[in-house]
């Protein structure tokens, strides 16, 4: 558990901090603001959450992994998001030799990374799941907080508050689907590089 | 063009020869729109080096379900090598009550070329309908010698999970959807293709109204994505980034169905 509790720590260095995920740039356009950030997380994770639980799954479950990688980036069409999950995937694939000696295919994406890690260090899949959504959850809020005027009470009320979003959107991953509808959040990472100043790579 | 197999409600209007060679095939459905219950099948295949655009001579009506019974159309495509397909319908427009599922399934071999695009809107707006169908399934995928480029699969059921979310649709109520593939180029042409429909995309963006985005995939094409409040001018804007796309691809001019000219 001590070791899944520092995989899923948001500080863990794999690059998260630099990616917004096209939420900036529904900032910049005033899609997503304060008053409506907390649907927003929550519908998120019932969607893309939803559906990067199912490879966290299916990867715990031992499927190739190079197939799975292919399969999700055909399933991300924005550019920037696709290659951020594959860039922290390498960096999370690299970390995770070093620190344990299992080795683990390149490129990944990071679901798959996290999820295939989970199985190593024997921890079940569903709480795997739940952590990977958890640390999502956070590296989004705390890009958030570099956006827009969110109070560290108040994002950590925020996460808090998606618990059971979270527990949701593992629960329904079990059908393991590959159902998700997030057409804003991926014009926001398509629009993403036309922004003139931007904070994130993603 | 050869028409293999047809059975009502669809009618296959004869082929047109285009000024490029090419041949223009209207798909037609003749009982006005999809029933409760049909199970739709499109077949089409493209030969090696052939050219053809496919388009429809009207939206796409999804009528209210009967007893339950959900309406399906699968589509099969198969672009062999250095074909061209374009794969041009009218807007899908699910009316209030629709169950629907929409199956497609696209596979190009080496050096095929794909350009297609696909308008949902939310129901009958001129009856202000929006969003009160029952359910529309939309499974979407592209593959290449390369693999699948593109898949594309969700379920929307606005009485179940609202539209409105900003993690969904926001204050939008139109998609509007264009892939441009060609099996095998470049990547760095890919980005190439990105940066230039993306000009295209800042343009043609209205924020509030209508936002366009685009993205090179994973290989082998480009998608753009466009949302909006209204139908209007969907259609047009859509036949701007495939004019673009079709320049850069294949070096010839697009050359729009007559009812978009």
């Amino acid at each position: 558990m001590l070791e899944l509790l520092q995989l899923a720590d948001s500080a863990l260095p794999v690059g998260g901090a630099a990616h917004s995920f096209g939420l900036e740039a529904l900032v910049e356009e005033g899609i997503l603001d304060p008053h409506n950030l907390a649907d927003f997380l929550s519908s998120y994770v019932a969607e893309s959450g939803r559906l990067d639980a199912v490879y966290v799954r299916r990867a715990w479950r031992g499927e190739d992994i190079a197939g799975l990688t292919v399969e999700l980036s055909a399933r991300r069409p924005a550019r920037e998001s696709r290659e951020a999950s594959l860039k922290m995937g390498r960096r999370f694939a690299e970390l995770f030799q070093a620190l344990t000696g299992a080795r683990m295919p390149s490129p990944v994406h990071y679901s798959i990374a996290f999820g295939a890690a989970g199985a190593v260090i024997g921890i079940s899949e569903e709480l795997v799941a739940q952590a990977y959504l958890q640390q999502c959850v956070t590296g989004l809020v705390s890009a958030c907080q570099r956006l827009m005027p969110l109070g560290q009470v108040a994002a950590s009320q925020m996460i808090w508050n998606l618990k059971s979003a979270i527990l949701d959107a593992v629960s329904n991953s079990e059908r393991l689907d590959g159902n998700c509808y997030s057409p804003l959040p991926e014009l926001g990472s398509m629009r993403h590089a036309s922004i003139e100043t931007r904070l994130f790579i993603s | 063009m050869r028409v293999g197999d047809q059975q009502p409600p669809w009618r296959v209007v004869r082929a047109f020869p285009q000024d490029n060679g090419a041949a223009l095939v209207h798909l037609h459905n003749v009982s006005g729109g999809v029933l409760s219950g049909d199970d739709l099948h499109l077949q089409i295949e493209v030969g090696p080096w052939a050219r053809a655009q496919v388009t429809s001579t009207g939206a796409t009506r999804l009528y209210r379900h009967r007893n339950g019974a959900a309406s399906q159309q699968t589509t099969s495509i198969f672009v062999a090598e250095g074909g061209l397909l374009e794969y041009l319908p009218d807007a899908v427009i699910p009316f209030a009550g629709s169950r629907h599922l929409q199956q497609t399934r696209i596979v190009l071999a080496g050096g095929a070329t794909l350009f297609a695009w696909e308008i949902i809107a939310p129901g009958r707006q001129a009856m202000g309908e929006r969003f009160l169908f029952d359910s529309l399934r939309l499974h979407t995928r592209i593959e290449t010698p390369h693999g699948p480029v593109l898949i594309e699969e969700f379920l929307l059921q606005p009485r179940a999970r609202v539209l409105d979310s900003s993690a969904r649709l926001g204050s939008y109520t139109h998609t509007a959807t264009f892939y441009a593939v060609q099996a095998g180029r470049p990547g760095t042409d890919l980005r190439e293709l990105e940066r230039k429909l993306g000009e295209i995309a800042v343009q043609e963006s209205r924020p509030g109204c209508t936002i366009w985005g685009t993205s090179a995939l994973a290989s082998d094409g480009v998608i753009v994505k466009g949302l909006s409040t209204t139908a209007h001018s969907l259609s047009a804007t859509l036949a701007g980034f495939w004019a673009m796309a079709k320049i850069f691809l294949t070096g010839e001019e697009a050359v729009p169905p007559r009812k978009l000219k």
